[in-house]
């Protein structure tokens, strides 16, 4: 890959400053290292995953593993961290290319396995934005692989391994548990088979001991734990990510023009109006909606994955199980606290598997998708990588949306079928004007800025700094005006392929065209 | 080649839709067996289409067999036949596939052809597979792509994927580092074209030429120019610093290098890539669609031109693009407008200079060739509209604008004499032997440059001559037969026009007077579009892509201080993975093969030891003088080997005519009449193939007016052969 000298985010140095606190430290002091702000908080695994990687790094040049040596950038560093990812993503393709082996329909098999080597996504978060992502999914698509297969106990294990290495998968653990203890501990007739509950629970227990067992020992666990769950942010993630909450947030935002206008008598939360949660991390706080808690997020999440595991428990068979993993992890997206706009990938990637099946489900996939990936566009704002991300997207779409609709067209039934497929064309071509706009705001901005008040700065970025001039300060409030209509619109789509998808599972999940017919 | 016509199609086309495993025929196993090498019975079997009649083989396949190829290439979009698929192969590969096809029931052996990407998954199906490819089925990546995208009815597709993935790629190459990155007071390319914007914006035309030439002076033609000044209009209308007389020089934000970038990219795709989209519909327009996306994939990701112009940082594929639309225009038959082209060519960037000889040389054969009259007319037609075109693009150095000297100044800017005789180590003749005979030291500047004149010229005239002669001998003047209607777009000698390109392209990097590395991309073209049509495997396919890789390598020690390693690495072995190039499928033993061995061998070795040595002091310019010895005979080679196949294509289009006229008052049989006999699909395929050389209007004329005008055609006259 030619994204080698790209832009690298924040990302790139946390996972530099792992590499060498894991290589440097011993490992008592891992979980409580502060030497630079981005401290270890993925689970067990994944440090031991760094310090293998750690050892070749030292021999390519020992100034990556120095912990004291904030901020590296050479040459040496980008060159070997970005390699890492190319070749541990490997994983994930040998895993598509097994998927391909002994599926029912080669065909469309392959072109769902080479899209999702292929995502956008990856390219996006993994290869320019930088993370593990890659692997991680290679682990868990293995994982499905394994349920596809018949061979439960192992895709319960390996499931085990990918928690410890990243623990965001917890979305999709409750899904996992109800498929196993139904169809793996539990026989037909409904007897609980004991040798199979006990070697699961063993398999899983003796995963988590090898992963957390040192840290037991020393007596770090609720250190460890309060590095992974930090319940001290905000509702939102630096950006509003694009799930229920920010439709909550956007609403709030209107409602409060809306009462400063009219001047009508509502109770108005202080701290909220002054925190306009621009996009600086931190808590959100509404002005106008009452407050939510990290509670009540807990409890709309568990309420819409109980439905769904309820279905699943009445009918544990592997396409079921595929669709509830999905849905219990968009139900985590959509409603989670403090999620990252990443996690969509949680989401897209099971839904890929899905895609080739019915309409029905290929049109979610493509509305999820198209917001979902849009979403993630923010996450690379420089302009030359942002030509790579637009081009590459919409080739990649094109390819996907040619290559499958017409093997699961499907005439719409009734009028209101019509209605439906009109709004979500009419949503979809919101996306190309959604993107001009981005795009060509910013210039606009500067094309003002520069000719009003702040004539010597060339930049928007020091034009954000304290102006006197009226105008500025105004453009300054405009500044993350397309961030969150971005957020608010893919919210939208993400929102209604969510209602779509549970309706689809919920209502008839018995008639699959395509090769999850015959499993 | 004539017990093998290809066009007897052993089976009917078949557009596989079938993504379902059934057997893509759905006939059943006891089809008849094939008999490759006797004469086919033709009615046979019902699957065999209807033959075209047997005719003389330089009338069976022309364009084909102009460019070296054979008339359906592998990925023909009639499906794979096992015909097509050997006819590049020798006569015992044939031989024993026809024993192979022979011995199988022929739809299992039939079906792993078919899906030979797919016969990986068959599972149980390995012999079949293992089968498959020892007979040679080369499957390269972009042929695999083609082909799955035309079974996946995605036929109309490819083009444009083909030119978004490539464009992605030319970005991506484009975010690394330029020419002259962070290295003031100078810089590099990037700066000089960047000072070319700020200056064309800012300045009247007068200075254009003559402001503070120290700090990179401008020194191409007005259309390049023009350019900057437009890309500079729309880079001050974004951003005023970025284009701030004086003020921006060495200007390096992310901004400005975004906007830079963008312009490239934006020129290429307006003038470059729509000129090669045209060249594979004009010049293959007898192909394949399959084919005619191949060559399209082979010419987008070009290595040397993507480096160049996206990595190093130039505007290389403006000039490029404009030659390839003269020579569409030429195949068209609208030689004004492919000389005003050129012209524009010219105008763009002088290096084009290198192409005059053939492009000139072409067009008085072409009027040769026309006889007297008709030729006189084009002649003077050609005459005014270039010189007019020429005044058009000099127009404010001229006297009504601007004072007559002033056009002197940009003439002298444009031809720097006065500089040496190479400047940094060039893969040239001068450089080579400068190792041995030190040139400078022997001869003054003033002997020197007369010197390679006299060099240069005795280089290229011999394709100047061949396409001379080739165009009196086929000259309708010289035939007093007047019943045949003369085709007066179409002129015989055009096969030869891209050989005597290379040619003179070749000519003048090896041997004229201050070149650059980076010109060796003009002999480049011409060869990449003769190498484009070629089957994978071939000694054409073995030449094109050798003298490809190692132009790239010749460029490497620029390459290199540019920090364009990785992108150098990646562009070259994704293309010579997508076209599917193994020097060890070439023909066996031949001279090609040996040669890309010995050079490849050379060259890597060069690499690892520049890897691994350190440069040694006594000699600070080793690395780059054994890269310019390893390079040079290869480009010398390719030289004679272009002229040779000159000779080749011109002695036997010069000896039809001469044989057309002993022939010609015989009356022509009129080809493809076998009556009830023939299918519509055949008719077609006649008429396409019948069609002068391949070129444009094959397609379009109706099947009575092509079999009228290809008689009267010298190449296609009679069926000598049977």
């Amino acid at each position: 890959m030619l994204l080698y000298p790209t832009y690298r985010s924040t990302d790139f140095e946390v996972h530099r400053n792992w590499l060498a606190i894991t290589h440097s430290l011993p490992i008592s002091e891992w979980y409580y290292d502060v030497t630079s702000e981005w401290t270890l908080d993925y689970p067990p695994f994944f440090a031991y995953f760094e310090k293998v990687l750690s050892i070749p790094a030292y021999f390519i040049d020992p100034r990556i593993v120095d912990l004291k040596n904030l901020n590296y950038d050479a040459w040496s560093v980008v060159a070997y961290q970005r390699t890492t990812v190319i070749i541990t993503e490997l994983v994930l393709g040998a895993v598509l290319v097994r998927f391909i082996r002994n599926s029912v329909d080669t065909p469309s098999q392959r072109i769902v396995s080479a899209s999702l080597f292929l995502h956008p996504g990856f390219l996006i978060v993994d290869h320019i934005h930088f993370q593990y992502n890659g692997f991680m999914f290679g682990i868990l698509l293995w994982s499905i692989l394994m349920a596809r297969e018949g061979r439960k106990l192992a895709s319960g294990i390996i499931f085990a391994v990918l928690l410890n290495f990243k623990h965001i998968y917890m979305y999709l653990a409750p899904a996992y548990f109800v498929f196993l203890l139904r169809s793996f501990c539990i026989s037909p007739s409904g007897q609980v088979q004991i040798k199979n509950f006990l070697s699961l629970a063993n398999a899983v227990i003796a995963v988590f001991l090898l992963s957390l067992g040192p840290f037991v020992l020393l007596g770090q666990v609720p250190q460890l734990l309060s590095r992974l769950f930090p319940f001290t942010r905000g509702l939102n993630h630096a950006y509003w990510p694009p799930n229920f909450w920010a439709l909550v947030t956007a609403a709030d935002r209107v409602l409060l023009r809306y009462i400063t206008r009219t001047g009508a008598n509502v109770v108005v939360n202080v701290a909220g109006v002054s925190s306009t949660s621009r996009g600086l991390v931190g808590d959100t706080i509404f002005a106008v909606v009452p407050t939510v808690l990290p509670i009540h997020t807990f409890a709309i999440t568990i309420g819409f994955q109980t439905i769904i595991l309820v279905k699943l428990w009445m009918n544990p068979t592997y396409k079921s199980f595929l669709t509830a993993l999905t849905l219990c992890g968009y139900a985590s997206f959509l409603f989670g606290w403090h999620v990252h706009e990443k996690a969509v990938l949680l989401v897209l990637v099971p839904l890929s598997l899905l895609a080739a099946e019915r309409q029905a489900y290929f049109r979610t996939y493509i509305l999820a998708s198209v917001a979902g990936i849009f979403s993630l566009f923010p996450l690379i704002f420089t302009p030359a990588e942002s030509v790579v991300k637009i081009i590459y997207s919409a080739i990649w779409l094109a390819f996907i949306y040619k290559s499958l609709s017409h093997q699961v067209y499907e005439f719409p039934k009734s009028l209101s079928y019509v209605f439906i497929d009109t709004f979500e064309k009419l949503y979809l071509l919101g996306f190309p004007i959604l993107l001009a706009f981005v795009s060509l705001f910013p210039l606009v901005v500067q094309h003002r800025s520069t000719s009003s008040a702040c004539t010597t700065s060339q930049n928007p970025a020091e034009c954000q700094e304290p102006n006197p001039s009226a105008n500025a300060s105004r453009l300054e409030q405009m500044e993350f005006l397309p961030l969150m209509l971005t957020s608010v619109y893919c919210a939208l789509g993400l929102v209604w392929g969510f209602c779509r998808l549970t309706f689809i599972y919920m209502k008839n999940e018995s008639t699959y065209q395509g090769q999850m017919n015959r499993i | 080649m004539e017990s093998l016509n290809p066009n007897q199609q052993p089976f009917p086309s078949s557009k596989t839709t079938s993504r379902s495993q059934t057997s893509p025929h759905g006939h059943s196993p006891t089809r008849p067996r094939l008999n490759l090498k006797s004469d086919p019975q033709p009615h046979a079997s019902p699957e065999i289409l209807a033959p075209t009649p047997r005719r003389h083989l330089l009338e069976s396949s022309e364009s084909q067999h102009w460019l070296r190829t054979p008339p359906l290439s592998p990925s023909s979009s009639r499906g794979v036949s096992p015909v097509s698929l050997f006819s590049s192969a020798s006569l015992e590969r044939r031989i024993r596939t026809t024993s192979y096809y022979s011995t199988r029931p022929s739809s299992a052996s039939l079906r792993s052809l078919f899906d030979s990407d797919k016969a990986r998954e068959l599972t149980g199906n390995g012999r079949k597979h293992e089968a498959s490819e020892k007979q040679g089925v080369e499957m390269s990546m972009g042929r695999m792509w083609v082909r799955w995208m035309h079974k996946r009815n995605m036929k109309g597709w490819v083009a444009p994927a083909l030119v978004a993935i490539s464009t992605l790629l030319k970005w991506c190459i484009g975010l690394g580092s330029y020419s002259g990155e962070a290295t003031p007071p100078l810089f590099g390319d990037y700066e000089a074209q960047r000072h070319w914007m700020e200056l064309t914006v800012h300045l009247h035309t007068s200075q254009w030429y003559t402001y503070d030439l120290e700090y990179w002076g401008l020194d191409y033609p007005p259309l390049t120019a023009y350019v900057s000044w437009i890309c500079g209009k729309i880079g001050y209308w974004i951003n005023p610093a970025w284009v701030a007389l004086d003020a921006s020089r060495g200007i390096e934000t992310s901004e400005s290098k975004v906007f830079m970038r963008a312009t490239v990219l934006a020129w290429d795709l307006l003038i470059y890539v729509p000129a090669l989209l045209m060249f594979v519909k004009t010049w293959q327009a007898s192909r394949s669609n399959r084919t005619q996306n191949l060559s399209l994939l082979t010419l987008l990701f070009q290595p040397a031109l993507l480096l160049i112009d996206f990595g190093h940082f130039q505007y290389n594929s403006v000039m490029l693009g404009l030659t390839i639309l003269a020579l569409n225009f030429f195949a068209q038959g609208q030689d004004v407008l492919g000389a005003v082209c050129f012209v524009f060519s010219l105008g763009f960037k002088q290096m084009s200079l290198y192409y005059a000889p053939a492009i000139g040389s072409y067009l008085l054969s072409k009027c040769i060739y026309l006889g007297p009259k008709a030729g006189w007319r084009l002649f003077v037609r050609l005459a005014i509209v270039t010189t007019a075109s020429f005044v058009l693009l000099f127009l404010p150095f001229l006297p009504p604008f601007a004072p007559f000297e002033a056009i002197l100044q940009p003439i002298k800017r444009i031809f720097p004499f006065a500089r040496g005789l190479f400047e940094d180590k060039v893969a040239n003749f001068w450089c080579a032997s400068n190792v041995v005979f030190k040139w400078k030291r022997w001869a003054s500047t003033a002997v020197l440059v007369k010197l390679s004149t006299v060099f240069t010229l005795l280089a290229f005239l011999p394709g100047v001559f061949i396409l001379i002669r080739t165009a009196i001998k086929t000259s309708v003047g010289a035939t007093s037969d007047t019943s045949v209607s003369v085709d007066s777009t179409h002129s015989p000698t055009l096969p030869l026009l891209p050989y005597a390109l290379l040619t003179s392209a070749m000519s003048f990097f090896l041997f004229s007077f201050q070149v650059h590395e980076k010109t060796i991309l003009l002999p480049l073209l011409p060869l990449t579009l003769l190498l484009c049509g070629a089957p994978a495997g071939s000694a054409m396919f073995g030449w094109g892509v050798l003298v490809n890789n190692i132009a790239v390598f010749s460029m490497w020690p620029l390459l290199k201080r540019d920090g364009l390693g990785l992108q150098y690495i990646v562009t070259v072995l994704l293309w010579n993975k997508l076209i599917g190039y193994d020097p060890r499928r070439l023909p066996s033993k031949s001279f090609v093969q040996l040669l890309s061995f010995a050079v490849y061998g050379a060259a890597g070795l060069l690499h690892l030891a520049e890897f691994i040595l350190p440069v040694p002091s006594r000699y600070p310019d080793i690395f780059p003088v054994l890269n310019v010895l390893i390079t040079t005979p290869v480009f010398i080679l390719a030289w004679l080997w272009s002229i040779k196949n000159g000779i080749e294509v011109g002695w036997a289009l010069g000896g039809l005519g001469q044989a057309r006229k002993a022939t010609s008052t015989a009356p022509a049989p009129a080809p493809a009449r076998t009556g009830n006999s023939l299918t519509e699909a055949t008719v077609r395929r006649g008429v396409t193939r019948a069609a002068s050389l391949g070129f444009s209007n094959g397609r379009r004329r109706a099947p009575t007016a092509s079999s009228a005008s290809s008689s009267g055609r010298p190449g296609t006259a009679t069926n000598m052969g049977t």
